[in-house]
């Protein structure tokens, strides 16, 4: 039996390998897989329908904000909880280990969790701004940059997410994701207007990435009701750059 | 086939901090060459998975130089990785594929054409009498199959060094021939196989070259014959006692240690025949029920240097 030499690398090599190991992970995932679309699903509708039980009938403008929240939460909840636990998991099983003797660039192995997991969540994010339409009666304007604006808010929430995981000890990143849910559904301004927090808190958000997230997401869903403040922009790309390159370095980093 | 070395590691020192740190590895000589299989024995916390873990970037060394083919490992980390292949220690779980797709799939991300990968998946599986199981679930696979999956994922496309960590356990002894005719087949095929292992008798009969590893260093290097060479002037017997009756050695009998129902002694070879009438005298007396005479062994050369593994350490996690 001849045994087999591995080609020269070339060019497209770390396209073609994220591919794969996308393609390992939602393998391992198959079996579970309808499941956990249903739960994003679920979750993103339940998210706009007890919105709707806790206001009641609302303003056009409160509306509007409830509809395009949910389905920012579905984004940001995938980066810094579904990628957190998945690898948590991973390195609690030991499998991440041996994938990360493979000669593979290091920030495949975040792209390609993040493929997966935007697959996961593209449904649930789809259903979530249509229940929105529907039980809140808003006229959505999507602007044309919408779709690759929800790739850079899922991008920055899993390599955060990332970054978490590979630094923390497992059980912990696992823990602080429960936490962070709850920050993100209710002490953070994505699915009602900043004003309401108390002015440390609104002072905070100016500088984490959850609001700009929000502002993304509802300028591309109702371009012609909100805006997407400069300054916003700035903060949330400055969070992906210092994350990702944080998610890289954690990758990297030899014990 | 012998030739140029694929791997040279150089007083390699790694030491974790910590509340107890641990001096894993504490100037550590090595080379495989390749068309070579170089075990690597010791016991655990000897510093093997360590070992491992510098070759392909996973843990930086504190000092020392791992050189594969050529390519400085500890500056290139992603160039040794493309050159290097490893099964770990722990079974890689796979719960969700099927042996034959893990395999695969590992084949493409090393940078295989879909084709060659399936064909040598295939002979792999057939190699190693896996066809049963090739296309099972991996969730409802025992530990043998799911341990020889495991060295195919590893070796469907190989690289310039294969490192093999504990690979027979849980694997039945036909399958375990297999296996060792695949390594044997890659080395020909001009790639260096480094074996960890702590089981010294299976090493002692596939091996090329041997290095008896023990906190952290390279206590003997050799061929096993040359390991051995040392006790050829010995030889060991076994004596199963009579309960009850303590053995009355042999004057020539040294080094005499008891276990239950059963004892050794090393004695000089020229003794030889003296020390079998005795034995045999002995056990028609009834005092003995059975004796054997048998050259010293690679695991009698790895206990006098290393001692008997009553100072097992824990294994250190590599991060």
């Amino acid at each position: 039996m001849t045994t087999l030499t591995a080609p020269a690398p070339t060019r497209t090599d770390g396209l073609r390998q994220t591919l794969l190991l996308a393609q390992w992970q939602l393998r391992r995932q198959s079996q579970y897989l309808p499941l956990m679309v249903v739960v994003q699903v679920f979750m993103a509708v339940a998210t706009v329908v007890g919105y709707g039980l806790l206001v009641g009938d609302p303003d056009p403008v409160t509306a509007l904000f409830l509809a395009t929240g949910a389905p920012t939460i579905t984004l940001i909840t995938v980066g810094l909880v579904m990628v957190p636990q998945m690898v948590g998991q991973s390195r609690i099983e030991g499998s991440l280990d041996w994938m990360r003797t493979l000669p593979v660039p290091r920030i495949a192995f975040l792209l390609s969790d993040l493929l997966v997991w935007t697959l996961i969540a593209l449904p649930g994010m789809a259903l979530g701004v249509l229940a929105g339409v529907l039980r809140f009666d808003v006229d959505l304007s999507i602007a044309p940059w919408f779709l690759p604006a929800t790739l850079l808010v899922s991008l920055t929430a899993a390599a955060v997410g990332y970054a978490m995981a590979t630094v923390l000890p497992p059980q912990l990143a696992m823990l602080l994701t429960q936490a962070l849910v709850f920050i993100v559904l209710l002490f953070s301004p994505v699915s009602y207007p900043a004003e309401r927090m108390p002015a440390w808190l609104q002072t905070a958000h100016e500088w984490l990435p959850i609001e700009p997230m929000a502002q993304l997401v509802r300028a591309g869903l109702a371009q012609q009701t909100f805006a997407m403040p400069a300054r916003s922009l700035v903060v949330l790309v400055t969070w992906a750059v210092v994350a990702l390159a944080g998610a890289a370095v954690a990758l990297r980093r030899r014990a | 086939m012998t030739g140029q070395d694929v791997l040279t590691v150089r007083g390699l020192r790694k030491r974790y901090r910590g509340r107890r740190g641990v001096q894993a590895n504490d100037g550590i000589d090595l080379d495989v060459a390749a068309g070579q299989v170089v075990g690597l024995l010791g016991h655990n916390g000897a510093g093997k998975t360590t070992l491992v873990h510098q070759v392909v970037g996973l843990v930086r060394p504190d000092s020392g130089s791992i050189t594969v083919t050529g390519v400085d490992a500890v500056a290139h980390p992603e160039h040794a990785r493309r050159l290097v292949s490893i099964q770990a220690q722990a079974n890689v779980p796979i719960s969700g594929l099927t042996p034959r797709r893990a395999i695969e799939l590992v084949g493409r991300i090393r940078g295989a054409a879909p084709a060659d990968v399936r064909r040598r998946a295939t002979d792999l599986l057939d190699a190693l009498d896996l066809g049963a199981w090739a296309d099972t679930p991996a969730e409802k696979v025992s530990g043998g199959v799911a341990r020889l999956t495991a060295f195919a994922m590893t070796t469907v496309v190989p690289g310039r060094l294969v490192v093999l960590d504990e690979l027979t356990n849980d694997v039945d002894p036909v399958r375990r021939r297999l296996l060792w005719q695949q390594i044997r087949g890659l080395a020909d095929a001009g790639h260096g196989v480094l074996l960890v292992t702590h089981n010294v008798r299976e090493a002692e009969r596939v091996v090329d070259h041997l290095a008896i590893l023990d906190r952290g260093v390279v206590r003997a290097a050799d061929t096993p014959a040359g390991l051995t060479a040392r006790l050829r002037g010995s030889l060991t017997l076994e004596v199963d006692t009579v309960p009850g009756v303590p053995v009355r050695w042999h004057p020539a009998a040294r080094d005499a240690a008891a276990g239950h129902l059963r004892a050794t002694a090393t004695v000089p070879s020229d003794a030889a025949a003296e020390v079998v009438r005795w034995a045999q005298d002995e056990v028609e007396a009834g005092r003995l029920e059975r004796y054997a005479l048998t050259p010293a062994s690679l695991e009698d050369v790895y206990v006098q240097l290393v001692g008997e593994p009553a100072d097992v350490t824990e294994e250190v996690p590599a991060a």
